[in-house]
């Protein structure tokens, strides 16, 4: 068991470095969501938004929703669209050849995103901070990683579970950003959605992003006491992994299709 | 010792029978090679023996292990060389063996295997930067790295120049020196009779011939081919007789397919001599293991479409 825990961490570090070499991938999934942040900070400065019935400053408002919208990339996009090229490529069939446990070597690449995503969400909210004065809840801070926590374990195993039903490579960045664009816009990710039309709250709401989103805008709007836990958002996240892993379990396939 | 032990072994995929009832052995410390035209089922055999696929019918034991269930203990002792396994295209060399090799329990240093496999130039460099050849040959390196008793090699040897060749043949022949049994598919006559100790040929997954590469399908047997140039200014009627068969000639090229070549050269030689002809390009060939291999192949195929 022992040994087994070692080789998942020496594979994260695997993962990792071939993660970082891979420019498109690095950019996409890592630099894209800061130069968001960047780009929409400025346009918008710290003007004051409309959320939740009341008036908030808009960068406060969109250094999570960018973090949630990074984390979805990270685990989610990073995961569906990497599962998709190791498996088109042979290289899950090289590894179900050799003797690590197969969940050892899935571990790996989960723990590799999830490395991603906390260097992630390190650098939003070092940049929200030192950028736009835009401070981090530390009275919450147990919830914030909660939030994070639950939302990269959905997410994750929500990517394990898409992966099937790509066809291919080249399809993978296709498939993953047709389902997370359209959703984010919905999520208030980019600007709040509180005038937007019920049925698209409602079905906004039912997909994981919007609760993940939501749940660290108000921690960062000071608006939760105690812990830090919003509890619709979590139990709805909660519900999403369990989702998640029943659907990777009942989906995930080693061999491309047609074999 | 037997190495792999195959009976009865059946594999349908619905109302198509890939592999029907083929039944071999292969001893440890040997080289065999199965070969076989593309959809024979050589493919699907292979992948069951390495514990990728599953069978419908028969027994089947790889180092005592079935490799259906044989999990992770039986993977520690096998190395698989496959032409459809990648490689991440963003790692070096060196990090790749080495990732390989943190899978088994008592992996081959990375240093040693990197000479082994001649990509010494090339240490640091990352996957995406090299040749096929080069890919070729660190797949190979993957396959060893574990220090498996048994590998197997899915034509080892597709798309390598000449010499490349010539050392992956060495590098093969000294895993047997080290007591390593090795089942080889490939569509190469030579690598088959440079390798081989024993070889199978497959086709409509039936086993139709086995044996070595010297008395595979009556090789050893089958009848010789002299050839030569008939020397300028001699009618081709002025050959000598033979006790059987008869000389074919084309423009100033004979041919003779016999089973008695020993009798033929002797007549054939000292009728030169006392005529004081030269016979320019005189051979005589046994049939090569492609004749047989297309005898036994083309036969069947003939069969099957019929």
């Amino acid at each position: 068991m022992n040994r087994d825990l070692q080789l998942a961490l020496r594979q994260v570090r695997y993962e990792q470095r071939a993660f970082w070499r891979n420019r498109t991938a690095a950019f996409f999934t890592f630099l894209l969501p800061v130069m968001f942040l960047f780009i929409f900070a400025s346009l918008n400065g710290n003007d004051p938004v409309k959320f939740g019935g009341g008036e908030v400053p808009f960068v406060t408002l969109f250094v999570p929703g960018i973090l949630a919208y990074g984390i979805v990339g990270t685990t989610f996009g990073n995961l569906a669209i990497n599962i998709a090229s190791l498996r088109q490529d042979g290289v899950l069939k090289r590894i179900q050849g050799s003797p690590i446990p197969r969940w050892v070597y899935l571990v790996g690449l989960i723990g590799s995103a999830c490395a991603t995503t906390v260097a992630l969400a390190v650098v939003v909210l070092l940049i929200g901070r030192v950028g736009y004065g835009v401070k981090p809840p530390l009275a919450t801070a147990p919830g914030l990683v909660v939030m994070i926590l639950l939302g990269t374990a959905a997410l994750s195993a929500l990517g394990l579970a898409i992966c099937s039903f790509i066809p291919n490579r080249d399809a993978a960045p296709a498939v993953t950003n047709a389902i997370v664009l359209p959703l984010s816009f919905f999520s208030g990710v980019w600007f709040p959605v509180d005038k937007a039309p019920r049925a698209v709250r409602v079905i906004a709401e039912c997909f994981p992003l919007q609760p993940l989103a939501h749940g660290m805008q108000y921690l960062f709007l000071h608006k939760v006491p105690g812990p830090g836990l919003t509890l619709f958002d979590s139990v709805r996240l909660g519900a999403w992994i369990v989702v998640g892993v029943i659907a990777a379990i009942r989906f995930f396939r080693w061999a491309p299709r047609g074999t | 010792m037997v190495a792999i032990e195959v009976r009865g072994l059946e594999r349908s995929y619905g109302d198509n029978r890939a592999v029907r009832d083929i039944s071999f052995e292969v001893n440890e410390g040997e080289v065999f090679a199965l070969l076989g035209p593309n959809g024979a089922g050589k493919t699907t055999t292979t992948e069951i023996l390495e514990g990728f696929r599953s069978r419908t019918a028969g027994d089947v034991t790889v180092l005592g292990f079935d490799p259906a269930s044989g999990g992770r203990a039986f993977r520690e002792r096998i190395g698989i060389v496959l032409q459809s396994c990648g490689i991440v295209e963003t790692l070096t060399v060196t990090e790749t063996i080495g990732m390989y090799g943190s899978y088994y329990e008592h992996p081959r240093p990375v240093g040693e295997l990197i000479e082994l496999v001649e990509l010494s130039e090339k240490p640091n460099a990352l996957i995406r930067t090299l040749s096929g050849g080069q890919r070729r040959r660190l797949d190979l390196a993957l396959g060893l790295v574990g220090d498996p008793d048994l590998i197997f090699l899915d034509e080892p040897t597709t798309g390598f120049d000449p010499s490349a060749r010539r050392s992956a043949w060495r590098t093969i022949r000294n895993l047997c020196d080290l007591g390593k049994t090795v089942f080889l598919t490939t569509h190469f006559m030579d690598e088959a009779q440079e390798l081989a100790d024993r070889v199978a040929v497959i086709t409509a997954g039936e086993i139709v011939a086995s044996g070595t590469p010297g008395d595979l399908g009556g090789r050893d047997v089958a009848p010789a081919t002299i050839t030569f140039v008939l020397p300028a200014g001699t009618p081709a009627d002025a050959l000598p007789a033979l006790p059987d068969g008869s000389w074919e000639v084309d423009g100033s090229r004979v041919t003779l397919v016999t089973g008695s070549p020993v009798a033929a050269a002797y007549r054939l030689t000292g009728w030169a001599i006392d005529l004081a002809v030269d016979l320019e390009q005189f051979a005589v060939t046994p049939p090569s293991l492609e004749d047989i291999y297309l005898r036994l192949t083309g036969h069947s195929e003939q069969a099957a479409v019929l």
